[in-house]
């Protein structure tokens, strides 16, 4: 064995590294929101059963969970051009990422509706609400305090998914520290540099989840 | 269509690499999960701390991170690992970790009751783990295991990165030829006809592990209710995706 680790490296490469984290924490952030709208959409258009939408939605969401993100991301990449959908290496890692979360919203947006109690349905109405009234009045406000954990549990997998981007060559984390490892070939110290970087990123935001788990749990629970 | 009929043994290839990818992976997959699970259970402390930095490590790094790391790391250790050996290597150590999850829920979902009757009837420690605990907690696993094999499917799609020519490798290879040779890209029919591929081959898996979770739900609901449930709703953080 000759490799002579050098952590200083990491320190050296610092700007570059935090140049891909931003890249990261950007992309997955607007994936995330745009994720968290197709869920909210997509869980309306079932709960409410809108013909053909909502089977649209259900064939949308098993369409998503059954084929792998990879190779999801390369058909909107290299594939969708030939239709004359070309979109930029940004737009098509969005794209991906949120339609990949967005699938997975749909089911946590759906559960938390399905866990508002009848009563409520049967009260709106009773009080003449139409189906968008109870939906945007009740089932949002009382449901997606249900689902927000799980919600919050998918943002988690959308910002480690986001490493999948650096297949089509965005510049985020992984790719950064690829492009070290190709031209320096100091494999390990980079690994462990981002190894720790998302290992930090996938913590905290955990830690949050279950911070904000246990207060939107609190009018459950009774003094 | 005529792309498909020139290019059918290459793609078949692929598609069995894909399985033995996913077949080893399992295996493999499989006896890291019931040790780190097992030991995520037991009562020491250290083990237990041992048990969830593994999984938490190996949740919480993307696993294309993983999978690049090992291949590109292992030459380091000076154990140069072919692309198929480190992709194994790689999605068996997430896996696992993923595994080790299951099997800790299955074990917490034994009745404490079970437990503390063996206790009393003066068994060993490891005579209620084999005898007591192990087979009630096995048959709730099942169902998380099959749901784990579809997403080793799919996981295999990220061997194609190190240089594995499972299915979507060839993929990528035969639009490259084609592009060559014909110049017209066929992106969009390869890509496409990949993607309904995975659905059908996942959609079946996901198909068998729904029947498989409603069989034995069946089952176990015959079964006398527990006068005191220990598990923890939550307790079991959702199955990783890919």
């Amino acid at each position: 064995m000759s490799y002579q680790s050098d952590f200083g490296y990491i320190w050296a490469n610092g700007p570059a590294l935090l140049g891909g984290l931003v890249t990261t924490i950007h992309v997955s952030v607007v994936s995330i929101l745009i994720a968290g709208a197709i869920g909210i959409v997509g869980a309306t258009l079932r709960v409410l059963e809108v013909p053909v939408l909502s089977q649209t939605v259900v064939f949308y969401v098993s369409f998503v969970r059954n084929t792998p993100l990879l190779v999801q991301l390369f058909f909107i990449f290299f594939g969708l051009p030939a239709i004359g959908l070309g979109l930029s290496i940004y737009g098509s890692g969005i794209l991906a990422l949120a339609l990949w979360g967005g699938a997975y919203n749909v089911e946590n947006v759906r559960g938390g509706f399905l866990a508002v109690p009848k009563g409520l349905r049967e009260a709106a109405r009773a009080l003449g609400l139409g189906p968008f009234h109870y939906v945007l009045l009740i089932a949002v406000p009382v449901g997606l305090r249900v689902s927000i954990p799980a919600m919050m549990n998918t943002a988690v997998s959308v910002l480690k998914n986001s490493a999948y981007l650096q297949a089509i060559g965005l510049g985020e984390l992984t790719f950064v520290a690829m492009e070290k490892v190709a031209k320096e070939f100091r494999t390990l110290e980079m690994f462990a540099a981002i190894g720790v970087l998302y290992l930090g990123l996938v913590l905290t935001l955990s830690w949050f989840v279950r911070q904000l788990e246990h207060r939107l749990q609190r009018p459950f629970r009774g003094r | 269509m005529q792309l498909l009929l020139d290019n059918l043994g290459l793609f078949l290839s692929g598609l069995g690499w894909t399985f033995r990818l996913a077949v080893a992976t399992l295996l493999i997959a499989t006896v890291i999960s019931a040790i780190v699970g097992t030991l995520s259970v037991t009562r020491s402390r250290v083990v237990r701390l041992i048990a969830i930095v593994y999984v938490e490590v190996f949740r919480d790094i993307p696993l294309l991170v993983n999978t690049l790391f090992v291949y590109f790391g292992a030459p380091l250790l000076g154990v140069p690992l072919d692309p198929f050996s480190a992709a194994t290597v790689s999605f068996s150590l997430w896996g696992g970790a993923n595994g080790a999850e299951i099997v800790r829920g299955g074990f917490n979902a034994v009745p404490h009751h079970q437990r503390v009757s063996a206790v009393a009837l003066g068994l060993k420690p490891w005579e209620i783990y084999w005898y007591v605990l192990a087979p009630q907690a096995l048959l709730p696993m099942l169902p998380p295991f099959a749901g784990l094999f579809t997403l080793l499917v799919q996981a295999t799609s990220l061997a194609s990165l190190v240089g594995v020519t499972e299915f979507f490798q060839v993929g990528q290879i035969v639009i490259e030829r084609t592009t060559i040779t014909t110049g017209q890209s066929p992106a969009f029919f390869v890509y496409g006809g990949l993607l309904v591929t995975y659905y059908a081959i996942c959609s079946v898996l996901t198909t068998g592990t729904r029947w498989l979770e409603r069989h034995i739900a069946e089952r176990t609901a015959r079964l006398p209710k527990p006068a005191r449930q220990l598990i923890v709703p939550g307790d079991v953080r959702p199955q990783e995706s890919v």
